[in-house]
């Protein structure tokens, strides 16, 4: 579905831009890349769908080459979230603004799929986009994309200035979608929300691709994890710390297993002991 | 964002000038060429403007301009020299169109004062910061903070503006929006939509800075509440004095 191969970039100005970075995703992936600020997630992203080509290796999206491919025609293949939603939105009310990707994709069923994420959502089509609060035009700009439904999406931080209730019901769309076959490549500082819904993790420093591999390793892989100025998530970081002591508590990637584990491991205990 | 106009960061005794002087020296270029009708002296004072961004070491920047300039100027000398009609013919052209000595003169003159005049603009905003234009109006010369500061902050925006709407049109083409087309027409179309996420997001930042400005403190500042101090050193009198002579010498020929 995507392709990087040893691809170098550099914005003319000076700064480190992207060195040799080589991934592959496959069709129906759900990958994740972190890394510090300014790190390049977002100029990996760029040039995912050719909006930024490689200066050296080659991307490869959806079948084309970027290198010589219309970004616009990638764009009916590929949808996109910018970091900061206000560029994407150019229409006077919501549900235009949410009609608007469909259009080119040339989507036969563009209303009824606008009024779904209009409800998914809550939110009014008739509203003017510009004055709603910045978490809402994130929700717009994120459903114009999802609406869209491509074959594969690349969300830089879909999640940022959201609440957790609205984090969740979007995170869980996302998954659903990627459920149906969908490929997802997503930007986030959110470690739990990576946790959580990523299977993937691409750990980006300095332009360089320095880790790549399960979230479940690279949230175990403290010293990779601080390399790029992170922390890992604090349910992997407990099981790690607590792990040595219970056995299966290392596999353990969210509260429940993790009591489960322990409750497991104190009940052998006991029945030892005893 | 390449722009031409923009500040090239540098140690050469140009960048150290007094902003003042350097303001004044490129004025002082500008005039003389308008005071001059000699097109031998608008011409030195081009390779003087040449010798000027060679110094400061901003030569490639200076021959961007001076290209550009040039260009522009080929399309207004063609035109001057066609609408001249006193002196002797010198060539006849179809349409009932001719092209005189006293034109060709004219025309020559017209845009080498043009070329002459646009680089010390160029030239001094290239080695010089606008805030330190603009702090040494409200030092040297008590403009009022305001005035400098609404200066500096319209310089400041005009990179920032081109660099948002390059933005807002990456978005849209990574919504399928395809800009790449020939059509004039079309183009139009597709572009004036932008228009209202160009509008809102730069109003929004105009109106952020202004406040984070009025949190900070703007109003209570003061011609004498600028941390830094502009100097005149010897260099800077003797740079006004050779502009002086220039000037003088532009009157005499
Ligand atoms: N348009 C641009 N022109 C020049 N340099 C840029 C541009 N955009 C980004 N950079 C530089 O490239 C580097 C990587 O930027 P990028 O936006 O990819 O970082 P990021 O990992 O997305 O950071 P963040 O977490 O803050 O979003 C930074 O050092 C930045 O200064
Ligand atoms: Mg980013």
């Amino acid at each position: 579905m995507l392709r990087l191969d040893g691809v170098h970039f550099s914005y003319n100005t000076e700064g480190q831009g992207i060195q040799d970075v080589s991934f592959e995703l496959k069709s129906g992936e759900f990958a994740a890349i972190i890394g510090e600020n300014g790190a390049g997630k977002s100029t990996i992203c760029r040039l995912c769908n050719g909006l930024l080509k490689p200066s050296s290796g080659t991307v490869t999206v959806a079948g084309f080459d970027t290198s010589n491919a219309k970004t616009s025609r990638i764009a009916r293949d590929v949808g996109f979230l910018f970091q900061n939603p206000d560029r994407q939105l150019c229409q006077s009310t919501v549900r235009e603004e949410i009609m608007f990707g469909m259009g080119f994709a040339g989507v036969s069923e563009a209303e009824e799929r606008c009024s779904e994420m209009l409800e998914l959502f809550g939110l009014d089509g008739k509203k003017e986009p510009f004055g709603l609060s910045r978490g809402e035009r994130q929700l717009v700009a994120l459903a114009s994309v999802l609406a869209r439904e491509p074959g594969l999406m690349i969300l830089d931080e879909p999640t940022t200035g959201l609440d957790y209730m609205e984090c969740t019901r979007i995170m869980d769309h996302i998954t659903r979608l990627n459920e149906n076959g969908t490929t997802v490549l997503m930007v986030s500082h959110d470690m739990e929300v990576v946790l959580d819904y990523a299977h993937r993790g691409l750990v980006l420093s300095g332009g360089r691709l320095i880790g790549d591999g399960s979230v479940h390793d690279i949230m175990r892989d403290a010293a990779l994890l601080s390399k790029a100025s992170l922390l890992p998530a604090q349910i992997p970081a407990l099981a790690v710390a607590i792990g040595g002591r219970f056995i299966d508590i290392d596999r353990a990637d969210d509260m429940a297993s993790i009591v489960e584990a322990e409750a497991n491991a104190l009940a052998g205990d006991s029945r030892g002991e005893f | 964002m390449g722009g031409l106009l923009d500040y090239l960061p540098g140690e050469s005794i140009i960048h150290r000038l007094n902003p003042l002087v350097k303001l004044i020296l490129s004025f002082g270029l500008c005039v003389s060429c308008f005071l001059s009708d000699s097109i031998i002296f608008v011409l030195s004072v081009i390779v003087i403007n040449i010798l000027l961004s060679m110094m400061a070491r901003v030569f490639a920047r200076t021959l961007l301009v001076f290209l550009s300039l040039i260009k522009f100027s080929t399309l207004l000398f063609i035109i001057q020299i066609l609408c001249v009609r006193q002196g002797e013919i010198l060539l006849n052209l179809p349409l009932g169109l001719y092209i005189t000595d006293k034109g060709l003169m004219f025309s020559l003159l017209f845009i080498s004062r043009l070329i002459a005049a646009a680089m010390p603009l160029s030239l001094t905003l290239s080695v010089t910061r606008v805030v330190d234009i603009a702090n040494v109006l409200v030092s040297k010369l008590r403009l009022p903070y305001k005035y400098a500061f609404a200066l500096t902050a319209a310089i400041r925006f005009i990179p920032l503006f081109s660099s948002e709407m390059a933005g807002i049109m990456e978005a849209q083409t990574a919504r399928g929006v395809d800009f790449e087309t020939k059509n004039f027409l079309k183009k139009i179309r597709l572009l004036l939509p932008l228009c209202a996420p160009l509008l809102i997001s730069s109003v929004r930042k105009v109106e952020g800075s202004a406040i984070s400005a009025e949190l900070r403190g703007f109003n209570l500042r003061g011609g004498s509440s600028g941390y830094k101090q502009y100097p005149f050193k010897a260099v800077d009198y003797s740079a006004l004095c050779l502009c002086a002579a220039l000037v003088v010498v532009s009157v005499m020929l």
